[in-house]
């Protein structure tokens, strides 16, 4: 890593013109990967990166230049040529740097680094053989697993000096089933930010089970039929529909600029009163999380909704300058390759008051999607749409035929009002959010909801 | 570095790998310059910068190939790379053999597409670009209240690449984007649209049509009610076909056939589509904006029909995928085994002629929620769309909150009309040209329950 005197230097570089911030952002990693189909190993893959960016704000213009270059001469004619580039007022100060504030989310036992790809690869071929070996009806599988390391120093003019280590896993499988032209799939994809025992103690037989009946079940499911009902969106990953419906539009990108549905609402009932939702960046080991942002502050515990009622939003230190208030320390990026900006970490709803088996007895007919896929929202108008991989009906309050196909669309402000039941069973999991600043590890996450009415898009007449 | 002495680093860095113990090596450089500003209010609100480089690197053992990359050029990240590969080697077991690839007669492959005018990429010329731009935006039309997104971007960058059996390689070029969403606003109901140029000359960018474009699409979605549930009569515009035709094209590929994973496999030959449509790889198309001459692996491209007159003529291989059936590659490796430039070929209707031919039915502009709607296997999607509907063969007016829910391989069949308004679509390894689509039915979801 770059040495204080030289960062000092790419500071008073970039400062030496119409800059009243300056931040040098400079990141290591290292990744290992290795991908199966069938039991067999079919790629494997190391890289190791090295980046530099540096930032340049005036007011609310900024400049970003990134290399991969790390001799003092480049970086310091790179921030010359970024505060060249920058149109500004007065430049701002630069003051004396922070002690190193030295920072991890991660909860590490075992290096998942130091763990060799042998061990690796016989993880997930018991799973890949368990699950070849499961049912006729399952014809593929494919499953594969990745950790890297990252280490990311900050220092701004402003005194901040911050390190974060962080180290991560994600593994997945998908156990394809097939009847005639019909091919379904069932998922696992864990993530975490622990060490390498978070594999060894994870349920993989058990998780890989579920994976292939899910396959089989939707292989012989009927399609999902169309039209508005009420739709009971399990717990986990069924978060994904807050996450693009509400979270995105949450966020200053959006807000800073007021393209968002939510702009000027603070204070304002945005959603049914038995919602409540945040944002925790702070919880150590999952997926989601950091310590210090990509700007180098602190990431917050963040109350986005209570009862109804937006409390705040996801701010970045542009999205500050734009909207008059602090940052909330929500700065993130893919890599030194990405300005950062406001982001979400592990955002959920929080529990409520219901039973998720009342929650079902109390639907007489509608939906019940117990797996998400993605999904997309344009933060502007609100409209989102996600897709269900695996639901089933309901009939007078009871759990009935599985269905395939079907893709869940709406307005997110409508939505968020509509939701009338909010379960006790919170779960997280993990996924990638892709934004302006590139793709981050997220967790998604809520109980069972239930929303009285979305426009369900399937291939059956209701 | 030059281009002789990059070529040559890479050839040390091959001799290396082979006394290392790697049977046979191929090792790349790539190099990117970048260059972006955005525009918000008047300003230019940012502007990026920079020049990125990393080595990749494959070595075969034991018949099995495994790879790493770095960012750093350091002694201890060379040795870093052929180790971190000769791991990746040992713990493989593909059952299908993989081959680095020379072509004696094309041993020296050089695909030169710099346009010469890289150099009026400069922050004066795009700055004064974006802000009249956003300006004369905003002037389309009362109705549009923001441009909430305005990017003028430039790449360029060369890819070296030498193996041990022979082959060099060098690719460059460079491209300029030009790209912006506006938000209109009218009666409390917020719509978005935006459009994107790609070329080589920022010279050749024409204001007045991107303009065009843009109003189009943002305010063409004012007023915009649900539809009635139930099966239409469908045009798809050619940037919702190709969106779509892009999500499946991986099912053309031999490797998804050979795994089980296409339902494409053993159909060569056989009628997969309707009569009218054809769709052919034109890797040297003229009007494409990026030519391939030769794949990532070295084997010389060449213009087929992927689909003729409704016949799957043939799949898509890479050196890997061809041997285990026996035959030569393809030429269609790209990071993965996709096609090129893929030009659907016209009928001789214009626009409105076809939505006079069709009468009755639905134009859907955009298929929204495609990496997560679909089943990419069985050809199954459920998507979020928008579009317009059509009464007595004119747009009558905008749709919203719909999804459209088929199958990929059925839709192949149900084309009933090529349009004759072929048009450039940036999407996959280099473009798509394709015009409107005719589908005879598509099944729409609608919350609208009076009208249809």
């Amino acid at each position: 890593m770059l040495n204080d005197s030289v960062i000092e230097r790419i500071i008073e570089a970039a400062m030496s013109k119409t800059a009243d911030f300056a931040e040098v952002y400079e990141q290591e990693s290292e990744s290992s990967s290795v991908r199966l189909l069938n039991s067999r190993t079919h790629d494997a893959k190391s890289h190791r990166g090295y980046g530099v960016g540096i930032r340049l704000m005036s007011g609310t213009n900024t400049v970003y230049v990134y290399t991969c270059e790390k001799s003092e001469e480049a970086l310091i004619k790179l921030a010359k040529d970024a505060a060249d580039a920058l149109k500004g007022g007065n430049p701002g100060a630069i003051k004396e740097l922070e002690a190193l504030c030295r920072t991890t989310p991660s909860l590490i036992i075992t290096d998942p680094l130091k763990v060799s790809k042998k061990d690796n690869i016989a993880f997930l071929k018991e799973a890949s053989d368990f699950a070849l070996n499961y049912d006729e009806l399952i014809t593929q599988v494919a499953s594969s697993y990745t950790t890297s390391h990252k280490i990311i120093r900050v220092v701004n003019n402003e005194g901040i000096n911050a390190l974060e280590d962080k180290s991560r896993i994600r593994f997945t499988l998908e156990a394809v089933a097939t009847k005639g032209n019909e091919k379904q799939t069932g998922r696992l994809a864990p993530g975490s930010m622990r060490g390498y025992e978070f594999v060894t103690e994870y349920p993989m037989i058990e998780k890989t089970t579920e994976c292939c009946e899910s396959a089989i079940r939707m292989v012989n499911a009927g399609y999902a039929p169309s039209g508005k009902m009420p739709v009971v969106i399990g717990n986990g990953f069924g978060g994904v529909i807050f996450h693009e419906a509400c979270g995105h539009a949450l966020e200053s990108t959006s807000v800073g600029i007021k393209a968002s549905c939510f702009s000027d609402m603070l204070g304002k009932q945005i959603a049914s009163s038995v919602v409540t939702a945040r944002d925790d960046a702070r919880i150590e080991g999952e997926w989601g999380s950091y310590m210090i942002d990509d700007t180098g502050r602190q990431s917050s515990n963040l109350l986005l909704i209570e009862n109804g009622i937006l409390k705040n939003y996801l701010v970045d230190d542009l999205g500050a300058r734009r909207m008059g208030c602090e940052p909330t320390g929500c700065g993130r990026r893919q890599s030194f390759s990405y300005a950062p900006t406001s982001r979400m970490s592990n955002t959920y709803i929080d529990n409520g008051d219901s039973k998720p088996e009342d929650i079902i007895a109390n639907t007489e007919y509608g939906l019940y999607c117990t797996k998400m896929g993605g999904g997309s929202v344009d933060t502007a108008t609100g409209e989102f749409n996600f897709a269900a991989d695996e639901a089933f009906m309901i009939r007078n309050g009871k759990v009935c035929e599985p269905v395939r196909g079907a893709t869940l669309i709406g307005k997110g402000p409508e939505i968020l009002m509509n939701i009338d039941m909010v379960g006790n069973d919170l779960a997280l999991s993990a996924g990638m959010c892709g934004s302006i600043s590139g793709s981050v590890p997220v967790t998604v996450g809520q109980p069972t909801i239930r929303v009285s009415s979305i426009l369900v898009g399937g291939r059956e007449e209701n | 570095m030059n281009k002789t002495e990059t070529l040559d680093f890479l050839k040390k860095l091959v001799d290396r790998a082979i006394a290392f113990g790697f049977e046979e090596a191929e090792a790349s450089f790539s190099s990117d310059s970048h260059m972006e500003i955005n525009i918000f209010e008047g300003e230019v609100s940012s502007y990026e910068n920079s020049n990125t480089s990393g080595i990749a690197f494959i070595g075969k053992k034991n018949g099995q190939m495994g790879g790493a990359s770095t960012s750093d050029f350091s002694d201890e990240s060379i040795e870093y790379i052929l180790k971190s590969s000769m791991e990746n080697c040992e713990v493989k077991d593909d059952e299908d053999e993989d081959f680095f690839y020379c072509d004696p007669d094309n041993s020296h492959l050089v695909n030169d597409e710099r346009s010469g005018h890289y150099d009026k990429n400069t922050y004066n010329r795009f700055s004064q670009l974006g802000l009249k731009l956003e300006q004369d935006i905003l002037a389309i039309s009362p109705d549009i209240k923001a441009v909430d997104y305005l990017s003028i971007s430039c790449c360029c960058g060369p890819t070296y690449l030498a193996n041990s059996k022979g082959l060099t390689m060098y690719k460059d070029g460079d491209l300029v984007f030009v790209m912006a969403e506006a938000r209109a606003e009218r009666d409390g109901v917020v719509k978005t649209g935006g459009h994107f140029w790609a070329g080589h000359n920022i010279d050749d960018f024409d204001e007045a049509k991107f303009l065009q474009k843009v109003g189009n699409k943002v305010l063409g979605k004012l007023g915009a009610s649900s539809i009635e549930s139930g099966s239409y009569k469908v045009v798809l515009d050619k940037e919702a076909f190709v969106s779509l035709y892009d999500t499946f094209e991986s099912n053309f590929s031999a490797y998804s056939m050979q795994k089980g994973l296409s339902l494409l496999a053993g159909k060569e030959g056989e009628k997969v589509a309707s009569d009218c449509f054809t769709i052919r790889e034109e890797p040297m198309y003229k009007d494409a904006l990026l030519k391939f001459p030769f794949d990532d692996q070295g084997v010389i491209t060449y213009s087929k029909a992927i689909i003729d007159n409704g016949v799957f003529v043939k799949a898509l291989h890479n050196l890997k995928t061809a041997n285990k059936e026996g035959i030569p590659s393809t030429g269609n490796f790209f990071k993965g085994i996709k096609a090129s430039n893929l030009v659907v070929t016209p009928g001789n209707k214009s626009f409105d002629e076809i939505l006079e031919t069709v009468q009755d039915g639905l134009y859907i502009t955009e298929l929204n929620g495609l990496h997560a709607g679909v089943n990419r296997i069985s050809g199954d999607f459920s998507l979020f769309c928008e579009g317009y509907l059509i009464k007595n063969g004119r747009i009558e007016r905008p749709v919203e909150q719909i999804t459209v829910s088929d199958n990929f391989y059925d839709l192949l069949k149900k084309i009933e009309e090529v349009g004759g308004d072929l048009e450039a679509v940036e999407e996959g390894v280099g473009e798509y040209f394709c015009p409107s689509i005719v589908i005879s039915e598509m099944n729409i979801a609608g919350s609208n329950e009076e009208e249809g």
